[in-house]
């Protein structure tokens, strides 16, 4: 990759994982903040739930998409840590196969539901199903893409090294 | 028993996806999605699933705040201020360190909701404690913090048990309830365990703290003792939810670091709720796929299909009990811990109700089991990251973590049978339940 490219993509991360923080930070201020309003002010509000659920759902697919990396996710690994790089090249070949297809294939009833959605407005803040549910669309093209570049990388030899090595060092 | 052919091969390439080390989340809708392509429905259900069921089930929030919570008070001093403190009430005692490492896991356990942050939080200080001068070998320091760590979430509050209230439909605040009983009889063992290996092994006694200092440090520890009483009292005195008491924690870490102890640094702040926010976002993802893939099970009528096979045996409620028992620990030994409060138990709780099985005491049972799979080998999270953390052999700790783990096998056989030492005292706070 060329270094323009590579410090660019850096720079993206890091401000992926600004927002990410933000989403984060919102929810825990918009939840003090009701906590105060009804509680200390007496005046129930309904916006700020509203908010906190936008960002716990945009927090998951957000960061699934884009600064969660594999390595860091739940995942059953007895299998994965223990077989030759060779072989765990071969297996990311095929489920990052199977889920570019799975997720290909649904893409279209996907867009279908969130444009559906646009009939929808939310309680307090009246915003647009569509609007909010789009993240899910924006997640789903993201790991088609991120799962077919890490088959890439695997045909070619590389990314297996992204395994984490507490795990493979723990004599399962 | 039949289940579809759809759901078999959606059920395969779940168990299939997750072997090749796909994220399970990912898994569970790939397999979603392969049902629903084979069923000829809209696979557009599959977003609908995800999207509609982390939109309108509020109680999940509790989770990315305890966790936030979790990341700030490690992120701050208050952890090593709790240390001192406990140091200073039982390290006088022969092994005395050993059972500072339980009491502060008490303590730690009513602020906070996760195991994994317990042993992570204090792990690294009370493994240094224990090994500096060759007191004790760094397997047994690792041992015992795992351990000691799996009574953080049975003690509340507890994101498990959040997410058992996700699945089953239960109370919050009763379950949070149910565990305080087991959580105080775990770590009551643990400190008798550790008495009699004191004395059989000769550990060494710490520099008792003067009796003089001991209301000065209660007075510098005090902010962080009173946090489990703050929270308490939050939702069981009726001022917050359990999702609102999370925010709480994290605002009353925040403000005690900050404000208290003046040990909070913008970097590691935003540290703190960067990772937070990627933890979120990996179990809510885990979460996600979980609700997607129980639309499945759920349209398929997998839960009631089970329920009267086991009917059908003419179980007793006591020998169901003890087959989820051995079921939920064996899958402890492979499968992660969230998985199977997420997929497993949901299809065992129609069961457990048919049965008349209080669901609180089901609850307390189950998160218990799952939270013994954190410290059973070959896969335990927790083993894991005390093997990182001490630099010592998984073996080793392996070793050192057995006597302790038979032990607490033997308390989850007493609260699978006396049900009463889970649901005494949320009855006190008024928990009708099931009267058998």
């Amino acid at each position: 990759m060329p270094p323009i490219l590579h410090s660019a993509g850096q720079w993206l991360y890091a401000r992926a994982e600004n927002l990410l923080a933000a989403m984060l930070a919102t929810m825990f201020i918009v939840f003090i903040v009701q906590i105060v309003f009804r509680y200390l002010l007496n005046l129930p509000i309904g916006w700020t739930h509203e908010i906190s659920v936008v960002m716990w759902l945009w927090m998951v697919l957000f960061g699934t998409a884009f600064v969660v990396r594999d390595s860091e996710e739940i995942r059953f690994d007895i299998l994965y840590s223990a077989v030759t790089p060779n072989i765990r090249r071969a297996m990311i070949v095929a489920s990052s196969l199977t889920l570019v297809a799975l997720f290909t294939i649904s893409l279209p009833a996907v867009i279908d539901y969130i444009a559906f959605m646009k009939v929808e407005k939310t309680a307090y803040l009246k915003i647009r199903f569509d609007y909010l549910y789009s993240i899910y669309g924006v997640f789903a093209l993201a790991m088609i893409v991120r799962q077919l570049h890490l088959c890439w990388q695997a045909v070619w030899g590389r990314g297996s090294e992204e395994f984490d090595p507490t795990k493979a060092s723990s004599g399962i | 028993m039949t289940i579809s052919l759809a759901f078999g091969l959606a059920l395969g390439l779940i168990t299939l996806l997750a072997f090749l080390g796909l994220p399970m989340g990912l898994s569970m809708i790939c397999g979603s999605i392969l049902y629903l392509l084979m069923r000829g429905q809209d696979m557009g259900i599959a977003a609908e699933q995800f999207l509609n069921g982390m939109y309108s089930n509020y109680i999940m929030l509790a989770v990315p705040l305890f966790i936030l919570a979790a990341e700030i008070m490690n992120s701050g001093t208050l952890s090593e201020r709790l240390l001192k403190w406990c140091d200073a009430l039982v390290g006088r005692f022969r092994g005395g360190l050993a059972q500072v490492n339980v009491l502060q896991s008490i303590v730690f356990a009513g602020m906070s909701g996760s195991a994994v942050a317990d042993a992570a939080g204090s792990g690294k200080m009370m493994q240094y404690m224990m090994t500096k001068d060759g007191k004790y070998t760094p397997s047994y320091a690792a041992a015992l913090t795992a351990v000691t760590a799996v009574i953080g979430p049975i003690i509340p509050p507890s994101i498990p048990m959040v997410l058992y209230a996700l699945v089953a439909d239960t109370s919050i605040g009763f379950l949070f309830l149910g565990g305080v009983i087991p959580g105080l009889i775990m770590a009551g063992i643990m400190m008798v365990q550790i008495a009699v290996t004191a004395r059989v092994k000769n550990f060494p006694v710490e520099a008792p703290v003067p009796v003089r200092q001991l209301p000065r440090m209660t007075w510098e520890a005090l902010p962080v003792l009173f946090m489990p009483i703050v929270l308490m009292y939050g939702i069981y005195g009726g001022i917050t939810t359990p999702t609102e008491a999370a925010a709480v924690a994290a605002a009353y870490a925040l403000i005690v670091s900050a404000l208290f102890y003046r040990a909070v640094k913008p970097g590691e702040l935003y540290r703190s709720v960067l990772l937070s926010a990627k933890t979120t976002a990996s179990i809510g993802m885990l979460i996600a796929g979980a609700l997607v893939f129980n639309y499945v099970v759920t349209i398929e009528n997998i839960p009631r299909t089970i329920s009267a096979i086991l009917l059908s045996w003419d179980l007793s409620p006591v020998l169901f009990l003890i087959i989820v028992n051995i079921i939920l620990l064996i899958l402890g030994c492979v499968l992660e811990g969230t998985t199977i409060l997420l997929v497993i138990v949901p299809v065992l709780i129609p069961t457990a109700q048919a049965l008349g099985i209080d669901l609180v005491h089901f609850g307390v049972v189950a998160v218990v089991n799952i939270m013994l799979g954190l410290i059973t080998p070959p896969y335990g999270l927790l083993l894991f990251i005390m093997t990182r953390i001490s630099g010592s052999p998984m073996r080793a700790i392996i070793g050192d973590v057995m006597p302790f783990l038979w032990a607490m096998i033997g308390a989850l056989v007493l609260f699978t049978f006396v049900p009463e030492t889970v649901l005494w005292l949320p009855r006190l706070f008024g928990y009708a339940g099931v009267t058998p």
